[in-house]
């Protein structure tokens, strides 16, 4: 009995500490908005080309005023100071938005944001000097001033090393000084040298102010709960990692109010359901990362469009300059000869690939072929040229290990890398020792510079300027072409000392002509010390069904005006039904 | 309240009310038994969190390179693992981790946004407990159901087809399967979503991360029928396949009960076909399916990361996937340990359950 009575007893407390719980979570608003346009910015980059195909209508999938984007990008940040990821950056500047701004749709002009005008840029170009807009609120109605604004923004430069993605170290720190208020609404920054590109750096994701009542100057909040509120033309109302975003209007907004007032963005663990959900009318837009073999096929879909963005995803092989046999020039050469990227965009991607002869992708302003030019594409004979001035033969071969990731950059990686090492075999006198290791393992082995002789890498932009796409393996910071050291940027031995001075005098010009000439002569240099062979440029594919579209008014409106810079401005989304 | 506690509230407590019923009114050996096991699970648990420990560690690869990527400089590299304690000598390190497991306090994430791991198993644990329970479920009683069938009409047209069916169902690849229900369900016929848990325009106020249980409490009967509709083509993609190895198991104990002398005897009698089905032979061939069930239970809390994935399901087995891969140390030691306090509980009530399902096993 006695036994019974202490079970019911534990029983019945049980009972009552389940019954006493309570719930917490979910939602919130906001409202309305605008946006501004003046003159064109620096020289730069190009456009994003965007072709379509198109057929009949597919049923929508929200209610009016509702857009769904389906994507299988994750968000790892929302603290501007801390986010370092394509898919963090296009959220931060959906519900905020940095003081300069690219034209949606493409890479080539710079528009105010929540300043009223471009930089005013000093005559020793140390000095950049914006005035905010007039009026300017958070999402919560409070007052954006300048003081907030420099403060907030200062946080890159104070508190980003506390996080986990570092990104101050990477855009913030090398370039900037200082950032303070002046006056009534001016915000000064104050570069470290003076700097060609800066201003397509001021207008990325790191350069967004954060609203102090939930950023403190002194704190990364990387995953705020909603609302989320910032200067954008929406705030965030509900985020659920792992399935979905909501974007609502923002009513404080300074531009022109999004078309749509609620925009939700749904993730998918695998790109094959999201295709198969735009093709049911689950989600309204999928977007990132649909491959060509799932987005093109869906262009025969009644009722879904298809458009093609020319992304800045690169793809390149790292020639150790450190270890052996990849320290010999000559081994370098002719493997920068021997690499056919025509015949890997024909056989792996059926031409959906470009192949890049230089690490700047052709979209971007200065980019030249300069590997087509010093190297063929390809050229057998001269690499096997190479070869004998090293001494190897086709009965003395040389031993090349080369290293892949099978799983990072998707599933077509070993076979592009089976082909060039094919290739690589086709002189005859190259014995290639392919090995694949399983991402973890292989980017600390790879950047660390002391294990892989010869490895593939891919690269996608911080910002749309030719820097992005030479300094990080010209100045070693853990790229892995090692071709300086990072801790004293002192070139290897044997490899050309103008790398650097070349490098650095692009970075000053601010004359389009003479900058233009400078990068050509970078990206000489870099073919000729072959410190990367550059593969292929991956357009990235966007798949949205009718009656959805972009501001017809701006570039690349059948790409719902996503460029080059890869931003997608969900305000500028119409939804006819 | 805490989704990871309102779901241990909901499963634990009936576990625990019938685990303490049958230690209070059970026999002395049997209590022996359960005080045994019990106090068995401490040090398994810790002899487990070492392993884990250990071999995250020794296997190449690091959370600062994954995290970090290409662009990690050496400097950032070195700020990052002074930061998380990961420069610290082992025995610091380890001391720490079992310092999170006996406060069930786990720690932060290492490479995604440094969140709470508690956090991360209050999201993704619900998500997977809500799939996995009436896939088993399914996949159970299909299995029994045809299996019992089989067994008890052998050589007959639907042994043979039960057979054939329970092989090809379970060599399936289930990322095969579900792809082609969510082509022929959601696309061609469109009569089911194909992914995700809720229609996202439904809102919904969630309490345990159960949506079903949530749409149920707030009563909100929209989010009720979209996460309904939703768990339809993951229990059906996950519950087939169980149902292959359940029904392959049911019948050859069915069959082998049935040659048994105290079924015979009963057929003797005069006892009705569907009694001799369900007393005599059905019961007593419970005993591995069971044993399995419970194993599958266990099995599927982590290992149903195909289905997740298929399904965009955020569970649990594609968190401790994506997890090792980017050697997030704190994540997968936590979630292993909270695997192995899971199975010790089913085991348990497992052994507990052959006592009352066979007189025959004593304690």
């Amino acid at each position: 009995m006695i036994k019974k009575i202490a079970f019911l007893l534990v029983a019945v407390a049980l009972i009552a500490a389940a019954c006493d719980s309570d719930s917490d979570d979910t939602t919130t608003t906001a409202g309305t908005a605008e946006e501004t346009t003046t003159t064109a910015a620096q020289e730069t980059t190009t456009t994003a080309a965007a072709e379509e195909t198109t057929t009949t209508a597919a049923a929508p999938a929200g209610e009016a005023g509702t857009i769904i984007i389906g994507t299988t990008d994750t968000v790892s940040s929302l603290d501007s100071s801390d986010a370092y990821a394509t898919r963090d950056w296009e959220v931060l500047k959906n519900f905020s938005e940095p003081l300069i701004k690219w034209e949606p749709g493409g890479a080539d002009t710079l528009l105010p944001g929540l300043a009223e005008a471009l930089p005013e840029i000093s005559d020793d170009g140390l000095t950049y000097t914006l005035t905010l807009r007039e009026g300017l609120k958070w999402g919560d109605g409070t007052d954006i001033t300048n003081e907030v604004v420099a403060s907030q923004l200062t946080r890159l430069l104070t508190i980003s090393d506390t996080g986990p993605n570092q990104v101050g170290l990477t855009l913030g720190n090398p370039y900037v000084e200082s950032i303070e208020a002046s006056g009534e609404s001016d915000v000064v920054f104050t570069l470290t040298q003076p700097l060609a590109f800066f201003s397509q750096v001021l207008a990325g994701g790191p350069y967004i102010p954060m609203h102090p009542d939930y950023f403190p100057e002194d704190e990364l909040v990387i995953f705020p709960e909603p609302p989320i509120y910032g200067a954008g033309p929406y705030t965030v109302t509900e985020f659920v990692p792992g399935e979905t975003m909501t974007f609502e209007r923002n009513e404080f907004y300074h531009g022109d109010p999004p078309n749509a007032d609620k925009i939700i963005v749904r993730h998918f663990a695998d790109p094959q359901s999201m295709a198969l959900a735009v093709q049911n009318g689950e989600i309204d837009i999928a977007w990132r990362i649909l491959g060509s073999e799932l987005a093109l096929p869906l262009a025969d879909v009644e009722g879904l469009n298809v458009a093609e963005i020319d992304a800045p995803a690169t793809r390149y092989l790292v020639v150790n300059h450190v270890l052996e046999p990849t320290n010999d020039p000559n081994v370098q050469k002719a493997i920068a000869s021997v690499v056919d990227r025509d015949e890997i965009s024909d056989r792996i991607f059926g031409g959906a690939v470009t192949p890049l002869y230089s690490q700047v992708p052709p979209a971007f302003f200065g980019a030249n072929e300069a590997f087509d030019e010093i190297y063929g594409s390809p050229d057998l004979d001269a690499a096997r040229a190479f070869l004998e001035a090293s001494g190897y033969s086709e009965d003395n071969k040389l031993v090349l290990p080369f290293w892949y990731p099978p799983e990072h950059y998707g599933a077509t990686t070993a076979d592009a890398m089976l082909i060039i090492a094919e290739q690589l075999e086709a002189t005859g006198m190259i014995e290639v020792d392919l090995q694949a290791q399983e991402w973890s393992t292989y980017v600390g082995a790879a950047t660390g510079g002391q294990e892989y002789p010869l490895f593939v890498l891919g690269w996608f932009l911080d910002f749309p300027d030719a820097e992005n796409y030479t300094q990080p393996w010209i100045e070693n910071g853990g790229q892995g072409s090692v071709v300086t050291s990072y801790e004293d940027n002192s070139i290897t031995p044997g490899v050309n000392p103008e790398l650097l001075v070349a490098l650095d005098a692009q970075r000053g010009l601010t004359d389009p002509a003479e900058r233009e000439a400078a990068l050509d002569e970078l990206q000489n240099i870099y073919a000729e010390e072959v410190v990367t062979v550059p593969l292929w440029v991956e357009p990235e594919f966007i798949v949205y069904r009718d009656g959805i579209a972009g501001d017809p008014n701006l570039p690349n409106p059948e790409a719902l005006n996503i460029g080059a810079s890869m931003e997608f401005i969900y305000s500028l989304l119409t939804d006819a039904g | 309240m805490h989704p990871l506690l309102l779901t241990f509230l909901i499963f634990g407590i009936p576990l625990l009310i019938g685990l303490l019923y049958v230690f209070f009114a059970g026999s002395p050996p049997l209590r022996k038994y359960i005080a045994t096991r019990v106090a068995l699970t401490i040090p398994m648990i810790l002899i487990l969190a070492t392993v884990v420990f250990l071999v995250m560690r020794i296997i190449p690869g690091d959370p600062i390179d994954s995290t970090l990527g290409p662009k990690g400089t050496p400097e950032i590299k070195e700020r990052f693992a002074e930061q998380h304690g990961l420069n610290d000598p082992l025995y610091v390190q380890y001391g720490r981790f079992v310092g999170n497991v006996f406060t069930l306090d786990f720690g932060n994430s290492l490479v995604y946004a440094q969140r709470p791991i508690v956090d991360e198993l209050g999201e993704r644990l619900p998500a997977t407990l809500e799939m996995v329970i009436p896939a088993t479920m399914f996949g159970l009683g299909l299995g029994l159901f045809l299996g019992t069938r089989a067994g008890m009409k052998r050589k007959s047209a639907g042994d043979y087809g039960s057979r054939i069916f329970s092989v090809v169902i379970y060599a399936m690849p289930i990322f095969w399967l579900g792809l082609l229900f969510q082509l022929v369900f959601g696309v061609w016929l469109g009569w089911t979503p194909i992914a995700g848990r809720i229609d996202p325009e439904i809102p919904l106020d969630r309490t345990t991360n159960m949506l079903v249980v949530d749409s149920i409490i707030s009563g909100n009967w929209a989010a009720l029928r979209s996460s309904l509709e939703h768990l339809i083509l993951p229990t059906l993609t996950l519950g087939l396949v169980l149902s292959g190895v359940f029904l392959r198991l049911t019948r050859i104990n069915v069959i082998e009960t049935n040659q048994e002398d105290y079924v015979t005897s009963a057929r003797a009698r005069g006892v009705k076909e569907g009694t001799v089905t369900r007393r005599y032979a059905l019961k007593n061939a419970m005993i591995p399916v069971i044993t399995l069930m419970g194993l599958q239970v266990a099995i599927l809390l982590a290992g149903a990361v195909l289905t997740e994935t298929v399904f965009s399901w955020p569970g649990m087995g594609r968190y401790l996937v994506d997890r090792i891969l980017t050697r997030d140390f704190t994540a997968v030691q936590s979630v292993i340990v909270f695997f192995a306090l899971f199975v010790a509980v089913i085991a348990l009530a497992v052994d507990i359950l052959y006592s009352v399902l066979d007189p025959r096993v004593k304690y």
